[in-house]
């Protein structure tokens, strides 16, 4: 096998880069186009309440105000959301949370704009607010959506998991474990807020610059509640300054907005969301309440599981019946078990609403069980890296839900790093013996994970990629999947230029854009690299054969006889040709060189009535070590130092997929310490980076990370899923340490400031 | 007001300007240097860092007023000599420093007012020098890696300036 030119190369520099450290990387809120209005938003001040009245006539008279848009607007009330059509582009008949969009006003300026919301008329009839998650399914408990998708109240879907009946093991069970744990919600607190630009068309269309996820769920979105054909809008994204899952609903709402504001006023309109409006507005990680149930044998072998979950999905489902399926598949952990019974609730409150973050319910759900296998092992004098090893997936076990494991499980090779690396042993060992009124006491914790590739049984897991040979001998490659800040431009690119033999320079990643890339589904899950990469790896392929074809027609000889020396193809005797020759004599040839791949997961099939079958194609794994130290005085807990360690499959992108996991780690972090988006009675608690902080440079330790390398078959060039996999472990594996410094365990998140001693 | 003030190293003269306008909006939406970025109203990211007389400065915090005749540099104006790339963002690039690419401003930023204070800085200083701009992608690791290699780089191409300077006189340029 020839040598790997960029595969796995610790030199490879981030496509885009070289823009975005010189500051002329244009984000939406950085682009300006001639005669663009400015647009405010009316947000609702209330978590419920009916909207008795909303006039938006002073508004209009507000001089500079050029349109004003409402609910009523839009076709269906702007009625939209998947997989439940629960939500609004702005907020119809009642408003259901505190930062809801009422209204929409474009004007010359943005002094203009805020005066014509501030001129709006609205009344609010208040309404009972549902607050706490376990009173949402109370007889009396006051309807939030429009109609109850599951014809009980703010019941809003169930998930569960039948492998065995766990039971009468539990029952019999020599160590029995039980405890509630309660996940908070978390703000994503991407850098760049929410924007979209957009620009109206001759044809009755839109062009809208927006930085969104998916642009095709955009379209398609934008398009139904606009009443026109999804091909009059054409949604293009810029850069994006982060994501993390957090930027497609709010999204939808903030272009639907845009573009029906564009098409009234005939001009072009930009709304950039403050951050405040963002922290209201958006989306947050699921609050989730998590009781679990733990049998095992004197000598530690787990027997058991039992996990009931609800999870607050707040006003709108947003992808939360997608994330609380996830946390269901999860939620005993990454061990062998007889038997495991889940069952999970998602329940509608009026707390904000939620919806997809890094994790996408196994932070949540790993965050849990992590905690009580620590407890769990602690109980029994055992030691938990011990304990883990004992109980882990290991080749040849079933899951959880009963399912095979695929090929490749790095987990147990996971955790032996992270104990060697940290010097679990000697550690543990003296910090089991640190006088016990010491004032600044040390821990070291332990977490581990497992994780699903790709979406599962949450719905066609494809993408599609185009690669053509320009006239300059360029390369020009698209993809429906997009590029948020995780490199999949970089990913797409060296997966091209190495299959077929050029530089990566010579290749350009065109910005998603819906005119031009074909469908590739939502850019989640962490499956860029792996179904992206593949569509990629497809579409280069078919050029491949091209070039090797016309080169082997050049040198006279057979395309198996071709060896490549840099960029030129060699044969048996000729003189070597360069790659502009081979194109040129493709084309000479006939062959069009332009070409589409597309690729779809293994179609897997889980019964998501009986909550058996597969749920998932295969499985990542990985562990975590954190060393904490705990001032009892001030309750601080410092995170002094992260072991961390991934079963990825093959690394595209060394450099890349360690900034993945540091990355991942400092939102762990943040989870276990300091992150906390709370609502008291609906009303949300902390609307800007004072109040909310998230971990700045000198919170988050030093990280010593490693990739194990296994090879998934289906991956290209072996890859494996990392970038949401690699925040799981942080959060309990402080918890952990926090337990084993203070003797103190807990049962949620963020750590209490104060640590009572027991 | 009347305002004249040096931008990256060119005089700027702004006939009518409010004398309470943030920095950060003379910057952007008079001047079209987006490359300080806007990310609170708190004051709290530091997304909008520059530097004032060569001092780290928030520019939403900073008024037109406040830089009557001083000297402002953004990252349009850190280039490398050449006009290519500075060794600080070559490093930011060779460490993975950059992910979305939108706190990398005010740390390239925040690196050279560092660097040009304390050259040889401690992981522990590169830090704190860059505990006012919030990261949400990278955790920060690679961008303390990116700064200390550049610290050296810079280091070393100093001790060799100076043992050339030693041994040839007038010969180190």
């Amino acid at each position: 096998m020839t040598k790997l030119r960029y595969v796995g190369s610790s030199s490879l520099r981030n496509v885009d880069g070289p823009e975005k450290v010189t500051g002329q990387t244009r984000y939406v809120g950085d682009m300006t186009v001639p005669h663009m209005l400015i647009a405010k938003v009316l947000r609702s001040p209330i978590p419920h309440a009916i909207l008795a009245e909303l006039d938006t006539t002073p508004a209009l008279e507000i001089p500079g105000v050029r349109a004003v848009a409402t609910a009523a607007d839009f076709v269906d009330q702007g009625n939209f959301g998947w997989p439940i059509k629960d939500a609004y582009i702005l907020a119809y008949r009642k408003v259901r949370f505190v930062g809801e969009p009422i209204a929409v006003v474009a004007a010359d300026n943005a002094a203009a704009a805020q005066a014509g919301v501030d001129a709006i008329v609205v009344h609010y009839d208040t309404l009972p607010v549902v607050s706490d998650p376990l009173r949402a399914l109370d007889a009396g408990a006051s309807l939030i959506p429009e109609v109850s998708p599951t014809g009980q109240g703010n019941l809003c879907n169930t998930h569960l998991v039948r492998n065995g009946d766990p039971d009468p093991l539990l029952a019999a069970a020599p160590v029995f474990f039980q405890g509630t744990y309660d996940m908070p919600h978390q703000e994503h607190a991407y850098l760049e807020t929410e924007g979209a630009l957009a620009i109206p068309e001759p044809d009755g269309g839109v062009t809208v610059y927006v930085n969104v996820q998916s642009p095709h769920i955009n379209r398609n979105t934008a398009a139904m509640v606009l009443g026109v054909p999804a091909e009059s809008v054409r949604i293009i994204q810029p850069p994006v300054g982060g994501a993390f899952g957090g930027k497609d609903d709010v999204l939808y709402q903030t272009t639907a907005q845009v573009a029906k504001l564009a098409m009234l006023a005939g001009r072009p309109v930009r709304l950039v969301l403050s951050r405040t409006e963002s922290m209201a507005a958006s989306y947050k990680r699921q609050a989730m309440q998590i009781h679990l149930k733990l049998g095992a044998e004197s000598d530690g072998t787990l027997r058991a599981a039992r996990a009931d979950l609800i999870v607050d999905s707040g006003a709108f489902a947003s992808t939360t019946p997608l994330s609380s399926w996830r946390a269901t598949m999860h939620a005993a952990g990454g061990y062998r078990y007889d038997a495991v019974q889940v069952d999970m609730r998602t329940v509608y409150t009026n707390n904000g609403y939620s919806g997809a973050f890094r994790g996408f319910g196994n932070t949540q759900a790993t965050a849990a069980i992590e905690l009580a296998i620590d407890e769990l092992a602690g109980n029994l004098g055992r030691d938990p890296l011990k304990f883990r090893l004992q109980n882990c997936l290991r080749r040849g076990d079933l899951t959880m839900t009963g399912a095979p494991l695929g090929s490749t499980i790095g987990l147990a090779d996971c955790l032996e790093w992270v104990r060697n690396r940290s010097e679990w042993t000697s550690k543990r060992a003296a910090y089991d013996a640190q006088p016990a009124d010491a004032e600044r006491r040390y821990g070291i914790g332990v977490a581990c994970y497992f994780h699903g590739i790709g979406l599962g049984g949450e719905g066609v897991d494809f993408a599609t990629a185009t690669l053509r040979v320009e006239a300059d001998h360029s390369l020009t490659l698209t993809s429906g999947l997009t590029d948020f800040g995780q490199g999949s431009r970089t990913i797409f690119t060296l997966v091209a230029a190495e299959m077929l033999g050029v530089t990566m320079e010579r290749i350009r990643v065109l910005r998603p854009d819906t005119y031009t890339a074909p469908d590739s589904g939502p850019t989640v899950a962490s499956r860029a690299s792996v179904v992206g990469g593949n569509a990629v790896r497809v579409a280069t392929a078919k050029i491949a054969a091209m070039l090797d074809m016309s080169a082997a027609d050049l040198l006279g000889c057979e395309p198996e006889q071709l060896v490549r020396d840099g960029e030129q193809y060699v044969g048996p005797d000729e003189e070597p040709v360069t790659f502009e020759e081979v194109v040129d004599h493709a084309r000479e040839l006939g062959f069009q060189l332009s070409a589409q791949g597309r690729w779809q997961v293994p179609e897997i099939e889980w019964d998501f009535e009986r909550g058996t079958g597969v749920p998932y194609f295969g499985y990542v794994f990985g562990a975590q070590v954190a060393e904490v130290e705990v001032t009892l005085r001030t309750g601080r807990t410092r995170v002094v130092k992260m072991w961390a360690a991934h079963d990825g499959g093959r690394i595209l992108h060394p450099k890349g997929a360690l900034g993945q996991m540091y990355g991942g780690i400092a939102q762990g972090l943040g989870y276990a310490l300091m992150e906390n988006f709370q609502f008291e009675n609906g009303i949300p608690q902390a609307l800007d980076f004072d109040r909310y902080r998230i971990p700045r440079a000198n919170d988050v330790p030093e990280i010593e990370g490693t990739y194990i390398e296994t090879h998934l078959p289906e991956g290209p060039y072996g890859a494996k899923n990392l970038a949401e996999p690699v925040m799981i472990g942080a959060a309990p594996a402080i918890g952990n340490a926090f337990a084993h410094a203070t003797g103190v365990r807990i049962r949620g998140f963020p750590l209490p400031r104060v640590a009572q001693r027991k | 007001m009347r305002l004249v003030f040096v931008v990256n190293d060119a005089a700027v003269e702004i006939e009518a300007v409010a004398e309470e306008m943030a920095l950060v909006d003379l910057l952007r939406d008079v001047l079209g240097l987006t490359g300080t970025k806007r990310g609170c109203e708190s004051g709290t990211c530091g997304a909008c860092s520059v530097l004032v007389d060569g001092k780290l400065t928030r520019a939403c915090r900073t008024t037109a007023q406040d830089v009557e005749s001083r000297h402002v540099t953004t990252i349009e104006g850190l280039r490398g000599p050449d006009g290519d790339l500075s060794d600080l963002q070559s490093a930011m690039l060779d460490h993975g420093a950059v992910q979305c690419g939108y706190c990398t401003p005010a740390m390239v930023v925040a690196a050279e007012a560092l660097l040009h204070r304390n050259p040889s800085p401690t992981r522990a200083e590169i830090r704190s020098a860059i505990n006012g701009i919030l990261c949400r992608c990278t955790g920060y690791q690679q961008i303390v890696d990116a700064i200390e290699a550049t610290s050296r780089g810079r280091g070393a191409a100093q001790s060799v300036g100076e043992a050339a300077s030693t041994a040839h006189p007038g010969s180190s340029q």
